[in-house]
């Protein structure tokens, strides 16, 4: 009603008045809700930008801005993120981890949506449960208990990369079993029927029909598992043995607690970089496979509801 | 010519808590039009998902060209279904949609190329090939469902209300296209409608289904002049229903009495006595001007509302006996003599009114 009154001409308002009109804007975009939305972002972003620009810092300061350099990069013959031995291998164990865990994770998920989707009757509704315990578990419980299985019952497994992968597989599969399951409930009964009528076995059917419907899901859940197991540090902690098998948010967690340097900055900037092309190009997979289907507009949300869960 | 023929035989389902088909016999002679025709949770689409194999029968057996089939999973059936949201697959093109089941039965390359020419050919979509299925209108995606099904040489063509998601225009002419198909290639063909004018326009035959049961078998013409039971003659078209009370039956004709009225109505194989409904449909229904010379089957009626729908004009009339009666008076361009408030006599011919036993409504006790 505000709106309205204020267009008469000779009508005064207080500026409070206005600025209250200005965000109520009735008929248009809600203001206010544009401007929360804004201050998150905002929020969120600027520290991260900064960190980012202090990666490029030419001198050893973190919070003094010299000149841009690559300097933490690669130029310092020592300290660099390149020339300094604990960051790179911390570099080579994250990624290692996390090509790992997408290629056991990722098959072992599908495969496991694939039965508890079709599976109907006594005990669905209860590995359907189970299936996201993973999800809810505080991780320092599943990293203590791992630490325990590998220490006491499962002796052959010795701390480090095997048990950091065993237990980044753990927590991973949940994803990716939440993921694939809702493209599938999505995708429904009906073309595996079309295609058990065309003659297609089962097997047939899965292979011929399923799996390529389902691939959005797959690059999408393969993305999401990389971008959690780089980013994980409680589990990584505890299963690892030191050293060489140290992740980069171990050595990021260490080093600031030392006398930290802008390599740091540098390590979580190229950690940053990676996760995002990964899960842009994730998602750029799923916009192009999903584009034959007329849910178009909603790629972005299916996408992006697979993240919300973690 | 026998090729297509489908025998079932007190075929069953039932799930968690519903039972969906409640044993039905029902046979199919190879080559036929046939419908299931029936309201929403009738059972028809079961029945259809049961013969293409995607259910498996409780109890009961399908008789596919004289082998019982009701074992035997879908993949290994001379059936092929079109689905009612067409289901082709969106990977892929309309020739590798087409091609799918020649693929899986590993016929040789050449062969397909032609098979699915041929198809395409047969629904008017060559040229089409390379198109995916989201690029397709729904009338076309319709067509290439039914060559995906039909370039396969099924016996039976099962068709889950594949008209269902096209407007009213569209449907009319695949109705049409659809039954010339049928009637070129000639095998049999299963369809399943809840779309009465549909199945009375294509069926040579069909069943009306209700609760899991077939009320009705036979042909158009008979399953919509002659209803044997309520549910038909209400769910066929609009029917005027009234209560009456049985004075005589016999195979020629019968008399009822209608709150006082005495009616001749046509005859019944059915032992009816006391209470009884009549049923006459709404074209059949003749009004005459009040005052008219009196006759056997007339009521005194006054207009209650008139009903523009274009080809006719609907009288509602609130006969004497207390009911309201709707009466469908052609539109020839006269106009309608009568208005809101008009005493009209009504002519109820006797060779237009059955009478039906009245059948207990739902939660009526004995």
């Amino acid at each position: 009603m505000t709106t309205v009154a204020e267009r008469q001409p000779g009508t005064r308002f207080s500026a409070a008045a206005r600025v209250r009109g200005w965000l109520r804007n009735t008929w248009g975009k809600p203001r206010f809700l544009v401007l929360i939305t804004w201050a998150y972002i905002l929020w969120s972003i600027v520290p991260v930008l900064i960190a980012v620009q202090f990666s490029f810092n030419a001198t050893r300061s973190r919070t003094v801005w010299d000149s841009f350099s690559t300097r933490w990069y690669w130029g310092d013959s020592v300290d660099s993120v390149w020339h300094d031995p604990t960051l790179r291998h911390a570099l080579v164990q994250t990624f290692k981890l996390a090509g790992a865990d997408v290629l056991i994770a990722v098959p072992i998920g599908v495969m496991l949506a694939l039965g508890l989707a079709r599976w109907r009757g006594r005990g669905s509704g209860a590995s359907n449960f189970i299936m996201l315990f993973p999800l809810v578990t505080p991780e320092i419980v599943m990293g203590v208990s791992l630490l325990l299985v590998f220490t006491e019952l499962f002796t052959f497994i010795h701390t480090g990369t095997t048990a950091q992968i065993l237990g980044h597989v753990t927590f991973s599969i949940s994803f990716v079993v939440v993921i694939v399951r809702g493209r599938l409930f999505s995708i429904g009964r009906q073309y595996e029927e079309a295609a058990a009528d065309l003659g297609a076995s089962p097997f047939v059917a899965l292979t011929r029909v399923l799996l390529p419907l389902l691939t959005p899901a797959i690059v999408a859940s393969a993305a999401v598992v990389f971008a959690i197991s780089a980013d994980d540090f409680v589990i990584s902690q505890w299963l690892s043995k030191g050293g060489e098998t140290d992740t980069v948010p171990i050595r990021i967690y260490s080093a600031t607690r030392a006398a930290p340097l802008p390599s740091v900055n540098a390590i979580a900037t190229i950690m940053l970089v990676s996760t995002l092309l990964i899960v842009s190009a994730g998602f750029l997979a799923w916009r192009m496979l999903t584009s034959g289907e007329r849910r178009t507009g909603r790629s972005a949300e299916d996408f992006g509801s697979a993240f919300n869960l973690s | 010519m026998a090729r297509g023929e489908i025998e079932l035989s007190k075929l069953r389902k039932e799930f968690a808590d519903v039972t969906a088909v409640d044993g039905i016999d029902l046979h199919v002679p190879g080559g036929e039009f046939f419908s299931l025709l029936g309201p929403s949770g009738c059972g028809k689409t079961t029945t259809l998902r049961m013969i293409a194999g995607f259910e498996q029968p409780t109890s009961g057996q399908i008789l596919l060209d004289g082998s019982d089939v009701a074992y035997t999973p879908p993949h290994h059936r001379n059936v092929n279904t079109v689905f009612q949201n067409y289901a082709l697959f969106p990977h892929l093109n309309v020739f590798d949609n087409i091609a799918f089941g020649l693929r899986r039965a590993k016929r040789p390359k050449k062969e397909i190329r032609e098979r699915v020419g041929q198809a395409l050919e047969l629904v008017q979509l060559s040229g089409y090939e390379r198109r995916k299925s989201s690029q397709l209108s729904g009338g076309q995606q319709q067509r290439v469902a039914l060559a995906r099904a039909l370039v396969l040489n099924p016996a039976v063509l099962l068709l889950d209300e594949p008209l269902g998601a096209l407007d009213a225009k569209l449907r009319k002419v695949l109705q049409i296209e659809l039954k010339a198909l049928q009637q070129e290639i000639g095998i049999t063909f299963l369809y399943v409608t809840h779309d009465q004018e549909e199945a009375l326009t294509m069926s040579d035959r069909l069943a009306v289904m209700n609760g899991g049961h077939v009320e009705q078998v036979g042909a158009p013409q008979d399953v919509y002049e002659d209803p044997e039971t309520l549910f038909v003659a209400d769910f066929l078209g609009v029917s005027n229903l009234m209560d009456a009370h049985v004075v005589s039956s016999g195979p020629s004709a019968c008399k009822v009495a209608v709150d006082g009225y005495e009616l001749e109505t046509r005859g019944t194989d059915l032992d009816l006595r006391g209470a009884a409904r009549i049923v006459i449909r709404p074209e059949r229904v003749g009004l005459e001007e009040h005052g008219a010379p009196s006759g056997p089957n007339r009521i005194p009626g006054m207009v209650e509302r008139l009903v523009y729908v274009g080809s006719a004009v609907q009288v509602i009339v609130r006969a004497a006996t207390g009911e309201s009666l709707q009466a469908l008076v052609q539109n020839t361009g006269q106009g309608i003599p009568w208005e809101q408030g008009t005493p009209v006599q009504v002519h109820l011919p006797s060779d237009a009114v059955r009478v039906l036993p009245a059948e207990k409504r739902a939660g009526e006790s004995e």
